[in-house]
């Protein structure tokens, strides 16, 4: 498969049909792994880095896996197709922008990938739509064991699983909830989620992970804590968080539609009219509107659009993907004309 | 001569270095040496020794100075790019790695998964001493076709661990 091919299709996350969909978009989990007697990345040379992948490659691209898995190695890659990985979640940022080599695997479907080479030698990833945090923690869980076959990872019976950075170590495993909060942001009662979330030990993020600004309303929760705890353990403390939020953010929706009924349904339609005939659009801009869109949608303010094509909108109108949809590089303007041609083709006969 | 930390026992490390065109020296006994952390090291470098020993005011504590034999890298380094160098690291700065996992983690004993290698690992090892024990009995009793036995077993377990 080519990294073109994803333009295609999209990933099973995407659906859109997971449980707790009106406000949880994805549950993402990940594990942090390292080879047993190779230095970390962060000191190692660029002969151990080509060492790594060369040794972990053919291990990952192997039939016996749980999943049949694809391999970029990333200087192959074209920049915009190295960011367009980015925009799937299909890697990090970090990822991206490093030097050496290092790559990714890919499942057919995108729910799974495993980066090589980014902070640790291993990093797996399985995301998931909607709530779903045991099934994605099964499917990865899979995937780590497999690879045990194959592959000695580093581990202590006290520290655990070894990371270049001790804030993974033990576990390995980060967990993050993708929601959608546009009511308790419209309401200002975001600082609030953010402050007890942070007192429980969780940290929130925006929608391309560390580093990132909330875009959209979308905000990822994570555990902070891999360590002293099981996975199971890790998973079940988070399932008492989540759904205390999302109970917050749908009485904040019903508060939304029972104070100011007129307010959210301008603000969707406006949202939409403007998504539907814009000439230019940024990609901040969209992000906005979408999620105006979304929000209307999960409270029947508007009808008859797919969560699927919302989602995909989201991912497909990031400059990366419009520049491979398009077969060549845009400067910003373009970008913006060609993202509003295609938002409003999307929206079509809807 | 007497050792330039305590003034008390003989000084029996010497250590020369040239720092800036300028030679330093510091002279130790036994235990100073071991209290700066000169056993600790095995590529330690002398002017970072002298440098520790010669300002006792400093603010940065010998530990940061610690150098992992395995991948070169210093606590202090460490402390910098917030990532370690390599597993050993864990062992070489464990110490203050426990006490910075405490504050992170709240803990400093892994509780989630093992690998089933390292399963199976611990127990060839567990039926290694095992066998060990099983062997003294037998040679007591005087079964020696058994010990044979047994020590074929070991030679395996024994052979299979150092793979």
């Amino acid at each position: 498969m080519k990294v073109e091919e994803l333009l295609s299709q999209s990933g099973e996350w995407l659906k859109g049909t997971g449980p707790e969909s009106d406000v949880v978009i994805s549950s993402r989990v990940r594990l942090a792994r390292n080879l047993h007697r190779f230095p970390f990345l962060t000191v190692a040379t660029p002969q151990v880095r080509a060492e790594v992948e060369k040794f972990v490659r053919p291990r990952l691209e192997e039939g016996k896996l749980p999943r049949k898995l694809v391999y970029w190695s990333l200087g192959e890659l074209s920049s915009v197709e190295r960011a367009l990985l980015v925009e799937r979640h299909l890697i990090s940022k970090e990822h991206e922008k490093a030097d050496g080599d290092r790559g990714v695997a890919v499942g057919a479907d995108e729910a799974i990938s495993i980066m090589v080479n980014e902070e640790d030698h291993l990093r797996l990833q399985v995301i998931r739509s909607g709530l779903q945090l045991d099934e994605a923690y099964e499917e990865i869980d899979r995937m780590d064991t497999a690879l045990e076959g194959s592959l000695n990872f580093a581990f202590s019976p006290q520290f655990g699983y070894l990371t270049a950075c001790p804030t993974n170590v033990g576990t390995g495993l980060r967990i993050s909830v993708m929601m959608h909060l546009p009511a308790a942001a419209l309401s200002k009662q975001m600082e609030k989620v953010l402050q007890s979330l942070q007192r429980l030990n969780y940290t929130v993020r925006g929608f391309y992970g560390e580093g990132t600004q909330p875009l959209g309303d979308f905000y990822q929760v994570s555990n902070q804590i891999t360590m002293g705890k099981s996975e199971r353990d890790i998973i079940s403390e988070l399932k008492k968080v989540i759904p205390e939020i999302l109970k917050f953010e749908r009485s904040w929706r019903h508060k939304l539609i029972d104070d100011e009924p007129r307010k959210l349904e301008d603000r969707v339609w406006r949202a939409y009219g403007i998504l539907k005939h814009a000439r230019r659009i940024t990609s901040e801009e969209a992000t906005d509107l979408l999620s105006a869109l979304r929000l209307g949608l999960t409270m029947n303010v508007i009808t008859g659009i797919p969560h699927k094509v919302l989602n995909e909108l989201f991912i497909f109108t990031q400059p990366a993907h419009l520049q491979k949809i398009e077969r060549k590089i845009l400067d910003p303007e373009e970008r913006d004309a060609v993202r509003a041609e295609f938002i409003r083709r999307r929206l079509e006969g809807l | 001569m007497n050792c330039e930390k305590c003034h008390k026992n003989h000084a029996t490390i010497h250590l020369t270095a040239i720092e800036g065109g300028m030679k330093k020296e510091a002279h130790l006994c036994d235990e100073c040496a071991r209290q700066t952390g000169v056993h600790l090291k095995f590529n330690f470098s002398i002017s970072d020794l002298l440098g520790g020993l010669m300002e006792p005011t400093t603010k940065t504590p010998k530990v940061n100075q610690v150098r992992c034999p395995e991948c070169g890298i210093t606590y202090s380094e460490f402390k910098t790019k917030a990532r370690l160098g390599c597993a050993n690291d864990y062992e070489v700065f464990r110490s203050e790695l426990l006490r910075l996992l405490e504050k992170i983690h709240g803990s400093t004993q892994h509780a989630g998964k093992t690998p089933h290698t390292v399963d199976a690992q611990v127990r060839k090892e567990n039926e290694l001493i095992r066998l060990k024990r099983d062997l003294e009995s037998v040679v007591k009793s005087e079964d020696f076709e058994k010990a044979a036995e047994i020590r074929d077993r070991i030679k395996t377990i024994e052979l299979e661990l150092n793979r």
